[in-house]
């Protein structure tokens, strides 16, 4: 496989909170577009050979679970120890107010609107149209210091993606939460994940889709992990791994834009490999013991 | 454009035992006709997709199942994401973000304007503020653009019909109804997109779209192959137009209305 590998770019995060050296839109975006000539063709038996490793330690886990144990579904927060939402909702979270969520409504609200007139009251118009009156109940019956500070992460957040996010073009076909899951021995074991923007329209045996992943304030490296994983879960799906990846870090403005490379890929998926084969303990125990 | 999928869709079916295929459809028809005449007198029952997935399924496969109905973002995205694909096959709009953003405009103006059009969706809709409809849009976006980019549309002989249901009145109860939902239908094959996970029910959820083709068709000519496809993992599932399918279709209404289908239950 021949992936183009032009300038990876990770500005350095500012000291303290002042967004002072935050990316622009603009930067992200020609960043992005990059050498539109230049886009990869890779070998197609790739995405064959990742899943038959990962078939492989898939079934071992079957094999050890029980034919008859529920599926085993599986997201960045178990595999990668990720926390932020950029995996999407994981059924095994606990149930604490994450403002991550907010931040990711807001996102999305910004992608395909263009504007942030209120994040708090934005965010929780976004969570009421989700149908999560749960969350909304939450925020709304903090107390007014709570409430405060809330609203004023969020506006540093918002502040931040306004200046961040590029204004996608139509054309350009923005979709966010792109959800993925990949099952693995059958559908007993599920990988899943989700793409928090995908641009670009998919072509057969060409990488030619851009992944943009916000983080709202864990650590860098775990988010840029998840986006590599999203990245293996799309090649199983489609074939062919996004071209690019952007990570956007809403807390302090900075930004990261670097191409998907083969070894990004064998990296996670030996990183998988690696956690299904450990203590079966882990994987959760069969029904019947 | 996701190849496998076309080929499911514009591959040829395979030819079908005449004898064979008219002798099932007879099955069903006196099974359902069993099953209204059963059921006179009850209230009205619709057999749909997710009756026979309800049937089928445990509240661990399926979570979230018993809840009542409530229009979210995401119960209301095939609504608009299908009316959004339409208009981008009409050559009406040019990106489903525009195509998103049309549909919803249409909402407000419908209602607005007090147009029998508007439904119970549009008005929702058009409650939402701003931020409430671009989430909603955000998530219709999504589903249409993944529906939109995984087709060759080009490649039909014929433009498709796009997120029609089709519906089967029992001749003898007009309290039973069954529906066939499918978002793209070509001359030869049923598109239907699916979401959640991979599950035992889905032939029968499948096989009901058949059933019903199959009952609504006058003259020769065959049902088509019905595609289910899972966008998240772009996993495919078919049923062929044979007659096991309509026996399966058959025996998947019966479970949903409560009546037998052991066997059925169990093979799920």
């Amino acid at each position: 496989m021949v992936l183009v590998a032009p300038r990876p770019l990770l500005r350095p995060a500012p000291p303290g909170d002042a967004p002072a050296d935050a990316g622009t839109g603009a930067e992200v975006l020609a960043l992005l577009r990059g050498d539109a000539a230049a886009r990869p063709r890779f070998d197609p038996g790739l995405a064959g050979g990742l899943r038959a490793w990962l078939e492989d330690a898939a079934y071992d886990v079957v094999a050890t679970r029980g034919e008859h144990a529920p599926p085993l579904f599986l997201g960045p927060r178990q595999l990668l120890g990720s926390h932020d939402e950029l995996s999407g909702h994981d059924p095994g979270a606990d149930d604490r107010l994450d403002p991550s969520r907010l931040v990711h409504t807001l996102l999305r609200q910004l992608v395909h609107t263009g504007e942030i007139h209120d994040p708090l009251g934005d965010a929780l118009d976004a969570l009421r149209a989700a149908g999560n009156e749960h969350d909304v109940r939450r925020i709304e019956s903090l107390g007014p210091a709570a409430r405060t500070a809330l609203a004023e992460t969020l506006a540093r957040h918002a502040r931040n993606l306004t200046a961040l996010v590029p204004r996608f073009a139509p054309g350009w076909m923005p979709r966010t939460n792109d959800r993925v899951a990949i099952p693995l021995a059958g559908g007993r074991i599920v990988l899943h994940g989700m793409f928090d923007l995908v641009v670009g329209l998919p072509r057969p045996r060409t990488a030619s889709l851009c992944a943009l992943g916000l983080s709202t304030g864990g650590p860098w490296a775990v988010a840029r992990r998840t986006l590599h994983y999203l990245s293996l879960l799309e090649t199983l799906r489609s074939g062919t791994p996004p071209f690019r990846l952007a990570l956007l870090e809403s807390v302090s403005g900075r930004y990261g834009v670097e191409d998907v490379r083969e070894e990004h890929l064998r990296a996670i998926a030996s990183h998988l490999t690696a956690w299904l084969a450990q203590d079966p303990a882990a994987h959760g125990s069969p029904p019947h013991g | 454009m996701d190849s496998r999928l076309m080929d499911a869709l514009v591959e040829p079916v395979p030819a079908v035992d005449a004898v064979a295929w008219r002798f099932a459809l007879e099955g069903a028809k006196t099974k359902l006709a069993g099953l209204a005449v059963r059921r006179a007198g009850a209230t009205r029952f619709r057999i749909t997709d997710h009756e026979v997935r309800t049937a089928l399924t445990t509240e661990s496969d399926d979570p979230g199942r018993g809840e009542p109905f409530a229009w979210t973002a995401r119960t209301a995205r095939r609504s608009i994401g299908v009316a959004a694909v339409r208009l981008l096959a009409g050559r009406a709009a040019r990106s489903p973000l525009e195509a998103v953003r049309a549909r919803l405009a249409e909402s407000s103006r419908w209602v607005g304007e007090g147009s029998s059009s508007a439904t119970q969706l549009d008005r929702w809709v058009d409650g939402l503020t701003p931020a409430g409809r671009a989430a909603v849009g955000a998530e219709a976006v999504t589903w249409a653009t993944r529906l939109w980019c995984a087709l060759d549309w080009s490649s039909f002989s014929s433009p498709p019909e796009i997120g029609r249901d089709h519906w089967w009145d029992s001749p003898h109860s007009a309290l039973l109804a069954l529906r066939g939902r499918a978002d793209v239908r070509t001359d030869h094959a049923h598109l239907v997109v699916l979401s959640g996970p991979r599950r035992g029910s889905v032939r029968a959820e499948l096989a009901l779209v058949t059933l019903v083709e199959s009952l609504r068709l006058r003259g020769d000519g065959g049902p088509g192959r019905v595609v289910g496809w899972w966008p998240d993992s772009g996993h495919l599932v078919w049923v062929e137009p044979e007659p096991a399918a309509l026996t399966l279709g058959a025996e998947a209404v019966e479970l949903a209305l409560g009546g037998a289908g052991a066997s059925l239950r169990s093979a799920a």
